[in-house]
């Protein structure tokens, strides 16, 4: 059965040398970082909060990622790979920093986990093929020991052979590893969850409404859990989000800043008569 | 002067049609004329319904005649003479039949031309083609004009621009719409005659007149002193700075130009509808349902009349409860708000036209428009917020020539019943409220660039002194303008070697939009209102109901019953961006409160208030020497009110500031009453609040309403004799704000329009359906996107500056220090609620509690305070 244990526990960061280190290693001459200039150490900076399902250990980042330290797997949702591009090719002037700090953060969350393997839950890219997702493919490069799965979701539009010239592996059918199951849409028709298995999906941009006194409302980005399945947050700056209720028995965790906060449904109650 | 008006053909013509016709000119109607043939520009003043269209039209006309006495019947496709621009899509129609009529009898082959959204595409075919010697023209029209491919020639031969209804565009940013074309026809008149040789006001000229366009001709007419050769005319309705609204409109122009007043006065009457038993009165409340039954006799005396609601929620109520106290009345009244579904609207205004409506109920959506003439009576339920505002819909009544417009005021709660006597007073004084206009619209100019990119593109060097010789964008700098440029054709912040930015391209210096889709979709796009995210609301079995915000929608549950254009109906599902719903039975149902709509009370009004408090309290000190001082009626009503209100506290006079500490078991209260609208109040409480707070650690809740503002706190609120002045000194005033006010939250709310205008925000379109999908962001999140990776954008800063001048009307707040620093500030310690605070606390409860119990509570509050 399904055990949670939510614990707050801020790891502090001492090794950021190692990490930085270990990125120099990494990261070859004609690479990602010289093409969008100097990584951000801020962004290494990561607020942590662990989470158990039966025998697996999570890690929820606060900056919108999982990591599942059993199989060393970072799984994130909705990246939304080239929407700038998009908006700018279509004469929208949305500034381009937004994504150049979205890989940022992919590759921080990467380096700080060490992680081996990356599981995208849906919508990796916006729209149709641009300039901007070359330069993730480029980015890719540079990572070519990391195992990169995609569960396809809505926008993944782009050829078969993008993905396979990316190194990336499409899972048309919802992936199953272990005990867990990788969707986009936990509303997918005719998806069958096994008992016992626990799935991860994205799709829904989940956001917590918190309303105070005087019409005042603030809305953060979250992570959902129910007793079955998880819904991630979209990990890309450049969504919006989707106001979720709360439902009994459920568990939010919010992204507020830097933090992450966990709600029940007792804490807000209390946020909205205060 | 040159010509003599009446010694010219033209006018000799016109007299002569015009007394076939048992009429004469007024007297504004001759010297705009005068002024028209001396080609000089300026402003109309005069009210509607009194010949403003004929003083520019006729004197169009009066011009033309005298450049061609012996032809000017015959003569055709003179290609375009006077451009109309007109506000309202309703009133082209009514214009343009008018002049067709004039033309017709004049026995003239000039064509009137209506270009309007509604406008076919045949139609505009027809006006490529040849244009009409006038054409009658919205903002946006105009715009789209500007956007198609050598439209230089369509302005040709333009002679008169008249901008109709200028009070109304000016102040909005539909008003520097017009100054923008405006700026680009003065320009393109300017280049035109420069390469004209001969004759330079008539190409197609025969007349005598055309042979120099550099001195005099035989018959005494002279060139204007103008550099331009285009006339420019603006009609307005009287308000504040009428002035500066004609400086604004000749801007481009670089002339003084005159103002031309009509001195008609219409005759307007005031009552006020004046509840039986003032103390039975509520002293809260906003919908004054308690006096229905005095205006069911209203309507049945009268052939017909409209009853304003200052919101739409509102009017669906009182649709609702006047059949419910006169269900005789059911078939011949109506309801009229802007949700309601087009062809509805239509049809009630039909029927206004031919008298079918004994009333209508409606909301601001009536306030402009074509005269309806059965109209005898008007209804203003709830305070007008505005002077000009409560003209207008007076001037609603009575259109009959030497008819007076009749107008009553319907009071919600017993205070505003001093709002009439204050209406009163500032109409006698035709102390009318200001329009400012609008500064440093960079959504609109982006909006202007690109239009003109898509038609024949502009040369940045060249274009820079036609903008900035508007009113609007006087003072944008070099480096703003670079700034934009920079925006459009490189779309800011980039990723250098991976960017794709393409919107405007240039051409050999030229700044065009090449891709046709990107054009398509700007032309889709080209305006300045932007409305809340609608949804329709069709009946389950078909039938379109009208229209509703989506947030409302998306509140309710299936089963949930609501109130849209007077019917009951039952929500039943969201399909295909359409809300089904069903009729209902339903006792009970919501009633939608429709975002927006909130105005503050003007500053004008504000200040007449103060004015007859002042007789108020003069009367109260006199009734103690027992010596008979004759106020208005609403005072008069009133006095037991104020009586009660000086006994307990304190009547401020208008040199005055009344704070009252009141403590009950809800906490300690300060209320405030500086009478000068929600929203200046809304930041003078956040500002105090902040102020106090770093005399000791406090924490307030706020609310406020017209009159004033309350703070509300655990423990008492240190505001005494001895501080009570730097609390309220306009130093520091800025910062003060911004550490107080959530400036960030209510210019994300601004950038809405600025994004969607500014050309950021995409509806998509037609046949585009994935994709233009992808190209959706809500303006909130390009918000936050653009806040954090480039605060400097113009857009951005522009949003800013919108809440600072409009949210806050910072001026207005700036102003009220300065006054109240002079004036005396009386802090009374009542023992219990006062008539004044009375509205205020119970718009802080609205707040938290549901309308109906609302009503129980301040039921039970005013029974506790009257024994």
């Amino acid at each position: 059965m399904f055990v949670v244990q939510g614990q707050l526990q801020h790891i502090a960061f001492s090794h950021l040398s190692v990490i930085t280190s270990n990125f120099k290693h990494q990261t070859s001459n004609d690479s990602f970082i010289y093409a969008t200039g100097n990584l951000d150490l801020q962004l290494l900076m990561a607020t942590l909060l662990s989470h158990i399902i039966g025998e697996e250990h999570l890690i929820l980042s606060n900056e919108r990622t999982l990591f599942w330290e059993n199989e060393r797997t970072l799984i994130v949702a909705d990246l939304h790979v080239g929407k700038t591009g998009h908006f700018r090719k279509a004469g929208i002037g949305v500034p381009a920093g937004v994504y150049k700090d979205d890989l940022h953060r992919l590759l921080a969350q990467i380096l700080f986990f060490k992680a081996e393997k990356l599981i995208i839950v849906g919508d990796l890219t916006h729209s149709i093929a641009n300039l901007e997702m070359d330069l993730f493919r480029k980015w890719r490069k540079d990572f070519s020991s990391l195992d990169v799965h995609l569960a396809k979701g809505n926008h993944d539009i782009l050829d078969n052979r993008w993905y396979e010239e990316a190194d990336i592996r499409v899972h048309n059918e919802p992936l199953a590893i272990k005990r867990f199951l990788f969707v986009h849409d936990i509303l997918k028709p005719r998806l069958k969850i096994e008992e016992g298995q626990y799935v991860f999906s994205g799709h829904v941009h989940p956001g917590i409404t918190i309303r105070g006194r005087g019409r005042q409302s603030l809305r953060f980005p979250c992570f959902y859990f129910t007793h079955d399945h998880c819904i991630l947050p979209a990990f890309s700056h450049f969504t919006g989000t989707y106001h979720v209720e709360l439902q009994k028995g459920d568990e939010i965790f919010a992204l507020v800043d830097k933090e992450i906060v966990p709600l029940h449904n007792k804490v807000i109650n209390e946020l909205k008569r205060k | 002067m040159g010509n003599e008006l009446v010694d010219s053909p033209g006018y000799k013509i016109i007299i002569q049609w015009l007394s076939k016709k048992g009429r004469h000119p007024f007297l504004f109607q001759q010297q705009s004329w005068q002024a028209i043939i001396d080609g000089k520009s300026g402003l109309v003043n005069a009210p509607t319904g009194c010949g403003k269209t004929y003083s520019v039209f006729l004197g169009a006309l009066i011009d033309f005649i005298n450049y061609h006495p012996k032809d000017y019947a015959t003569k055709s496709k003179n290609g375009l003479q006077l451009l109309w621009i007109t506000p309202l899509r309703a009133l082209a129609k009514d214009i343009g039949r008018a002049m067709e009529e004039v033309i017709e009898e004049l026995g003239m082959a000039w064509k009137i031309g209506i270009r309007n959204g509604d406008t076919d595409t045949g139609e505009r075919q027809k006006q490529k083609r040849q244009m009409p010697e006038v054409l009658i023209i919205t903002p946006e029209s105009l715009h789209l004009l500007l956007a198609q491919k050598e439209y230089a020639s369509t302005f040709q031969s333009l002679k008169i621009i008249a901008v109709d209804e200028w009070h109304e565009l000016l102040g909005s940013k539909r008003g520097v719409q017009v100054e923008l074309a405006v700026s680009r026809l003065v320009s393109l008149a300017i280049s035109n005659r420069q390469l004209t040789i001969g004759d330079w006001r008539y190409a197609t000229g025969d007349g005598q007149l055309a042979t120099d366009n550099k001195q005099s001709s035989a018959a005494g007419h002279q060139l204007p002193i103008a550099h331009c050769p285009l006339s420019l005319w603006g009609i307005s309705a009287t308000i504040g700075n009428l002035d500066e609204a004609k400086d604004v409109l000749l801007a481009p122009l670089k002339q003084k130009g005159v103002i031309i007043r009509a001195d008609i006065k219409k005759p307007i009457e005031i009552e006020s509808i004046i509840p039986d038993e003032i103390e039975k009165f509520p002293w809260a409340g906003h919908l004054g349902i308690k006096l229905v039954h005095k205006v069911i006799p209203i309507i049945e005396q009268s052939r017909t009349t409209l009853i304003f609601i200052n919101t739409r929620g509102m009017s669906e109520t009182w649709y609702q409860k006047l059949l419910d106290a006169s269900p005789d009345l059911a078939g011949s009244i109506a309801l009229h708000h802007g949700s309601i579904d087009m062809d509805l609207r239509q049809w009630v205004e039909d029927n206004l036209h031919t008298g079918n409506l004994k009333a209508v109920v409606c909301t601001a959506s009536l306030d402009l428009g074509v005269d309806f003439r059965p109209v005898e009576t008007v209804i203003q339920v709830g305070s007008p917020k505005g002077v000009a505002r409560f003209l207008q819909r007076a001037g609603r009544s009575g259109h009959q020539p030497d008819a007076t417009s009749k107008i009553y005021f319907l009071p919600t709660h017993s205070l505003e019943l001093v709002e009439a006597a204050a209406l009163k007073s500032a109409i006698e004084e035709n102390f009318i409220e200001s329009r400012p206009p609008m500064m440093l619209c960079f959504d609109v100019l982006i909006q202007y660039l690109n239009t003109l990119a898509i038609s024949d593109g502009f040369i940045p060097d060249e274009l820079y002194p036609e903008v900035v010789s508007t009113h609007c964008y006087k003072d944008l700098t070099p480096d703003e303008w670079r700034q934009l440029l920079y925006f459009i054709t490189a779309g800011g912040n980039a990723l250098q070697q991976y960017d794709e930015f393409k919107k405007i391209e240039i051409d050999n210096g030229v700044y065009k939009i090449l891709n046709r889709r990107t054009a398509m979709r700007h032309r889709l796009h080209i305006g300045t209102i932007v409305s809340e995210s609608m949804m329709k609301v069709k009946f389950m079995s078909g039938g379109f109901v009208g229209v509703i915000e989506e947030w409302f929608i998306s509140r309710l549950q299936p089963g949930d019953v609501f109130t849209l254009a007077g019917r009951n109906l039952e929500y039943i599902m969201i399909k295909e961006m359409t809300a089904l719903v069903k009729k209902s039975n339903a006792k009970k149902s919501i009633v939608p409160s429709w975002q927006g709509g909130r105005m503050p009370l003007s500053a004008n009004l504000g200040k007449k208030l103060r004015e007859q408090l002042t007789e108020a309290s003069k009367e109260l000190e006199a009734k103690s020497q027992k010596s008979k001082v004759k106020g208005q009626i609403e005072l008069e009503v009133l006095k037991p009110l104020f009586a009660l209100q000086e006994n307990l506290s304190h009547v401020p006079k208008a040199n005055e500031l009344l704070i009252e500490h009141i403590e009950t078991k809800d906490g300690f209260h300060l209320f405030v009453y500086p009478f000068e609208g929600r929203l200046v109040h809304e930041a003078m409480a956040a500002i105090l609040a902040y102020r106090i707070s770093r005399i000791t650690p406090i924490t307030f809740s706020l609310a406020m309403n017209d009159y004033g503002f309350e703070l509300l706190s655990d423990q008492p609120i240190p505001v005494d004799d001895t501080n009570v002045y730097d609390l309220f000194s306009p130093d520091n005033l800025l910062a003060d704000i911004q550490r107080s006010v959530n400036a960030t939250e209510m210019a994300r709310r601004k950038f809405r329009d600025v994004a969607v205008i500014g050309g950021l925000v995409f509806q998509g379109m037609p046949g585009e359906k994935i994709k233009a999908r992808h190209l959706q962001a809500s303006a909130s999140l390009l918000f936050n996107v653009f806040s954090e990776y480039e605060p400097n954008n113009l857009l951005i800063r522009q949003a800013y500056q919108e809440v600072f001048d409009q949210q806050m009307e910072e001026v207005r707040l700036r102003d009220m220090l300065q006054r109240i620093q002079a004036s005396k500030i009386i802090i009374t310690f009542p023992q219990q609620l006062t008539p004044f605070c009375f509205p205020i606390k119970v718009d802080s409860m609205r707040e938290d509690l549901s309308s109906e119990k609302l009503e129980d509570r301040v039921r039970r509050m005013q029974q506790q305070l009257n024994t």
